[in-house]
């Protein structure tokens, strides 16, 4: 942490100011186009796109030499407008927020409660995780829950990243399909 | 997506909602959800998904861990709250998850990364004579009332105290169920942190041990209690 802390510094020409305007006109536009895209709404991807800004501003990314802001920006936009995207089909999307670069300033539509899950869906989920064959089981734990780095993953389970890694893939691909009727019936609540 | 076809298989669409999908392949693939409904649906659901992840971060887990001990190697397992089990006794690793699958049906029992070094390091610590008491938080809620009772008044016997079962049952305010100590006691979960080899018979032999009288023997020598051991037959041989 106090090493990225320490690159922002030298690489920011004032640490506290985010060029975030600089942002907004040199991307903003083609962002909001994309966004629009996927939501074929230019209201609710202009909404996304604000509220890109303002993440920015609380969670700036590295923006030093080398690093791809550009990419940075469409990564967290378009895992937004996914959320707001999955929200809509959910219809009120019961489900707990949890997204690694961003945490929501408010849920992605203003009657969407993002409730928890009910407490018999999140026992539903950790009985499927339980039930996963026991790599998969441990390397899913490690990587999706505890957000351990492939190469400790490997370690720990004896195995080459490339094995860890599969084993995540195909243990999230699992719960992924046994767990497809959980949100439905979790919008119903 | 119209047209040409999608060369995106389902782990790159995982990969990216991961943050597993760095540089220009992931930067590609951003760019591409907006055009490809099926990419863009595997990524909705695979974010459900990930949100979903919450349940596991609140909710119960069993973590174990092995390492190799003068005992062979040892496991443990806790809960969120504290150590439920610790064993040396000669099953596999699979065997071992296996007895915890079977008894907590709800939690994922996972390999621990880096929650139970502590505990390993304070029996490492043990082994080597350098620690004569754990600070280590134990989980006992799966055990009876009467187990929970004879193992709580088993664990007030400091390092190298020895008292007798009915000493326990007594102190337990079951004078007469010395028997019933005993099986408690051989019950015992969490052996060497609930020091039930330090629980011996009144007539001065050491009685029996779950994990074999042998390794009582070894634990009572290890803690400086040579005079109860039978001369004749040394211990394990740990210090």
């Amino acid at each position: 942490m106090e090493s990225a802390t320490l690159t922002e510094y030298r690489s920011a020409p004032q640490p506290i100011d985010v060029p975030v305007d600089d942002w907004a006109s040199r991307y903003g536009d083609e962002l909001e186009r994309h966004v629009t895209r996927m939501l074929r709404s230019v209201d609710e991807a202009r909404d996304v796109v604000q509220e890109l800004w303002v993440t920015a501003l609380r969670v700036p990314p590295d923006w030093g030499e080398g690093s791809n802001i550009r990419a940075w920006l469409y990564r967290v936009a378009t895992r937004r407008a996914l959320d707001v995207l999955s929200a809509r089909r959910r219809h009120d999307g019961a489900l707990e927020t949890r997204s690694r670069e961003l945490e929501p300033e408010r849920p992605v539509r203003p009657d969407a409660a993002f409730r928890g899950l009910s407490r018999e869906g999140a026992d539903l989920v950790r009985t499927r995780v339980a039930a996963l064959p026991s790599r998969q089981r441990d390397a899913v734990w490690l990587r999706w829950i505890e957000g351990v780095d492939y190469e400790t993953i490997a370690q720990r389970l004896d195995c080459s990243q490339d094995a860890a890694r599969a084993n995540v893939y195909q243990g999230l691909k699992r719960l992924r399909r046994e767990l497809a009727g959980l949100w439905k019936e979790e919008d119903l609540r | 997506m119209t047209g040409t076809r999608c060369t995106y298989r389902d782990e790159d669409v995982l990969a990216w909602v991961l943050g597993d999908a760095a540089g220009a392949r992931g930067d590609e693939l951003t760019l591409h959800l907006a055009e490809c409904r099926p990419c863009r649906e595997r990524a909705e659901d695979y974010c459900a998904l990930d949100r979903s992840a919450g349940a596991c971060r609140e909710g119960a887990v069993i973590r174990w861990r092995a390492f190799e001990t003068p005992f062979g190697r040892m496991r443990i397992a806790a809960s969120r709250k504290g150590l439920v089990r610790l064993t040396w006794r000669p099953l596999d690793d699979d065997a071992f998850v296996g007895g915890l699958e079977e008894r907590y049906r709800k939690a994922p029992v996972v390999c621990d990364c880096d929650y139970l070094a502590p505990v390993e390091e304070q029996l490492r610590e043990y082994f080597d004579a350098r620690r004569t008491r754990f600070d280590i938080p134990l989980d006992l809620d799966g055990v009876t009332d009467f187990q929970r009772h004879v193992l709580t008044a088993t664990a007030g016997l400091g390092f190298g105290e020895v008292a007798t079962y009915t000493d326990i049952a007594r102190r337990i305010g079951r004078p007469r169920a010395s028997r019933a100590v005993g099986n408690a006691l051989g019950r015992n979960p969490l052996a060497i942190v609930i020091p039930c080899h330090r629980v011996v018979r009144s007539d001065g032999s050491l009685g029996g041990y779950t994990g074999g009288p042998e390794y009582k023997e070894a634990l009572l020598a290890l803690e400086g209690r040579r005079d109860l051991l039978d001369e004749d037959e040394p211990a394990l041989g740990l210090v």
